[in-house]
């Protein structure tokens, strides 16, 4: 091991001088400029509300969905596991009794509390039927009154999985 | 107290309105889209009044507005009421004022009259521009001392050492152009940056005393307190500086003479080192010579550049929403540009036809020179955004170097060997 020595910058006279750093610095500067004035299409900046993100991958935890049978009906079981395993307490279910013969229990409400959610994803871990899941891609949810947020079942029914991905 | 006159300086002041107080939006507007091209964003490209955004211009509008409506909250620890609300509005006016005596064009002369074509028509223009920047630190230094407050009170008192320092290079820089023009009349100066050297060359400041012209323009930077001499704000260190406890209108005071400090200080480099109204080769003489042959210039050159402005505009101007209000806009600029463009074209084609009296000569010409020291204006102003976009701040102890053992010694051996230049060579 030697020693490793290393140049001190900052000694010649043209580096004192400042004023050639300065100018290439301004060549950089006005480069860019130049290039993003001449044609703006290049620049990456999103413009939001009409430009939707396209980058958003499979494994983002969005807002919830209850996911179906082959027959279009509710595929949850009202056990609880989920509104148990929540840190947040945000999930409320009222179970009742299944009349059509495929399972025993179903939930007859199950709303989320959207600003009380932490977005932890325990509820998608606790499911022992995979009947609720998070891969929708809502990032944003907006709404006028705190009443609005709590999500019921129908909404959580009728949300999507995410297209697309990556 | 003839018509005549009274129309002259009427547009010379609504001029220098415009120059100083118009181009503020204008200047926040390309501060911050120049800021987001540099930097690969857009800027602010939002706002519009019925879908018209003008590449954001409308945005400044609105924060003015928004400025001038907020509540002008005062601290109960500010004890100089006075000092406090007065130091916005002596940054504000100092800026104000050195706007007044830049010269637009040439002495315009109607009717065998000459009219001198500054704001203020008086002949000792350095010195009113030079008492004025000196004075517009006043402002910073109260201000920063009335607000009560520690940051503030930092703010305050490196803006008057830099200024001290700065003060005494900018005034040596300036002796030696004094020396070169033999005179302290801004239309002198610019009448000298007319002229060729060897027939070649035009005599600008900067061609002349390249070493006064980068002394001053460094010096201009630190006067208006523009990035890399931008210590008196320093918001990485000391919040906001003098200005920490100003809010809404005040505040936009102290924001808005900035600007026009920046603007002033871009007119005066323009006045003294880039041939103020002068265009390059065409100096006032030349121009009313061959005022026709300009005139078809003219004629050529401004459909081809609004051809290609109008292709720009089409290219660049658009929506990502088809729908949106915002996407008719292209249309209704092309519809202006090219009224624009017929309205000049049927003018200057009514000129040359029906022959061109002396009056209209000269009238002309001093438009030509206008619209000329204006865009040098838009360009010096430019380099100003550019170098605050490019340089980081100067550390206080450097800044103090750079203009004690650096510039100072420079400037007062600049002015040596300028004094002997003249006297040797009897010029």
């Amino acid at each position: 091991m030697g020693i490793k020595i290393i140049p001190r910058h900052g000694n010649t006279f043209k580096e004192k001088l400042y004023l050639p750093a300065i100018v290439g610095g301004l060549k950089v500067t006005f480069s860019h400029f130049f290039k993003n004035l001449k044609d703006t299409s290049n620049i990456e900046t999103l413009c939001y509300p009409e430009q939707r993100p396209k980058d958003i991958t499979n494994r983002y935890r969005g807002v919830h969905r209850l996911t179906k049978r082959e027959d279009d009906s509710v595929k949850c079981v009202a056990c609880f596991m989920c509104a148990t395993a929540c840190p947040a307490e945000c999930i409320f279910i009222e179970a009742t009794e299944r009349e059509d013969g495929i399972d025993e229990k179903m939930p007859k409400k199950f709303s989320i509390d959207l600003l009380e959610c932490v977005f932890c994803g325990g509820c998608v871990e606790a499911c022992p039927c995979d009947a609720i899941r998070m891969d929708t891609g809502i990032f944003s949810f907006v709404k006028k009154k705190k009443e609005d947020f709590v999500v019921d079942i129908d909404t959580l029914l009728s949300h999507e999985p995410m297209k697309g991905g990556n | 107290m003839s018509a005549v006159l009274i129309s002259v300086v009427i547009f010379n002041i609504v001029l220098a309105l415009i120059v100083s107080l118009v181009f503020v939006p204008i200047l926040v507007w390309m501060e911050r889209r120049v800021a987001g091209f540099i930097q690969d964003r857009l800027g602010p490209n939002r706002c519009h009044i019925g879908g018209v955004r003008l590449g954001g211009i409308v945005q400044s509008f609105a924060d003015m507005l928004k400025l001038v409506f907020k509540e002008d909250y005062r601290p109960n620890s500010v004890k100089e009421k006075l000092l406090f609300r007065l130091s916005p509005v002596i940054v504000f006016v100092t800026a104000y004022l050195s706007f007044m005596v830049i010269p637009f064009a040439d002495d315009l002369t109607i009717n065998g009259e000459t009219y001198m074509m500054q704001a203020l028509p008086i002949e000792f223009g350095l010195l009113w521009v030079l008492a004025f920047a000196g004075l517009g630190v006043y402002g910073l230094m109260l201000g920063g001392w009335a607000s009560n407050n520690k940051f503030s009170l930092l703010g305050g008192i490196r803006s008057a050492a830099q200024v001290i320092s700065y003060e005494a290079v900018m005034g040596l820089s300036l002796i030696s152009m004094l020396i070169t023009y033999g005179s302290i009349h801004f239309g002198d100066m610019v009448r000298f940056q007319g002229e060729l050297i060897w027939g070649l060359i035009p005599a600008w400041g900067i061609v002349i005393q390249p070493v006064a012209a980068l002394l001053f323009i460094i010096t201009a930077f630190a006067e208006t307190n523009r990035a890399p001499f931008d210590i008196a704000e320093g918001e990485s260190e000391i919040v906001g500086g003098f200005h920490t406890e100003y809010s809404a209108m005040g505040f936009g005071l102290f924001f808005v003479g900035e600007y026009i400090a920046m603007g002033a200080a871009s007119a005066l480099i323009i006045t003294i080192f880039l041939g103020g109204y002068q265009i390059p080769w065409l100096n006032t003489i030349t121009l009313k010579e061959n005022i026709e042959i300009v005139m078809l210039a003219i004629l050529v050159l401004l459909p081809a550049m609004s051809y290609f402005f109008a292709r720009w505009i089409k290219k660049n101007n658009v929506w990502p929403d088809p729908d949106d209000v915002r996407n008719r806009e292209t249309k209704w600029l092309i519809i202006g540009l090219i009224g624009i463009n017929i309205a000049v074209v049927l003018t200057l084609i009514g000129l040359l036809s029906f022959g061109i009296s002396s009056n209209i000569t000269n009238i002309s010409v001093a438009l030509i020179q206008v619209i000329t020291f204006v865009f040098k204006l838009i360009m010096v102003n430019f380099f100003f955004i550019l170098v605050r976009w490019t340089l980081v701040r100067f550390r206080y102890d450097q800044l103090q170097n750079l203009a004690w053992k650096v510039l100072l010694p420079i400037a007062i051996a600049n002015v040596f060997i300028t004094g002997i230049f003249v006297v040797v060579l009897g010029v």
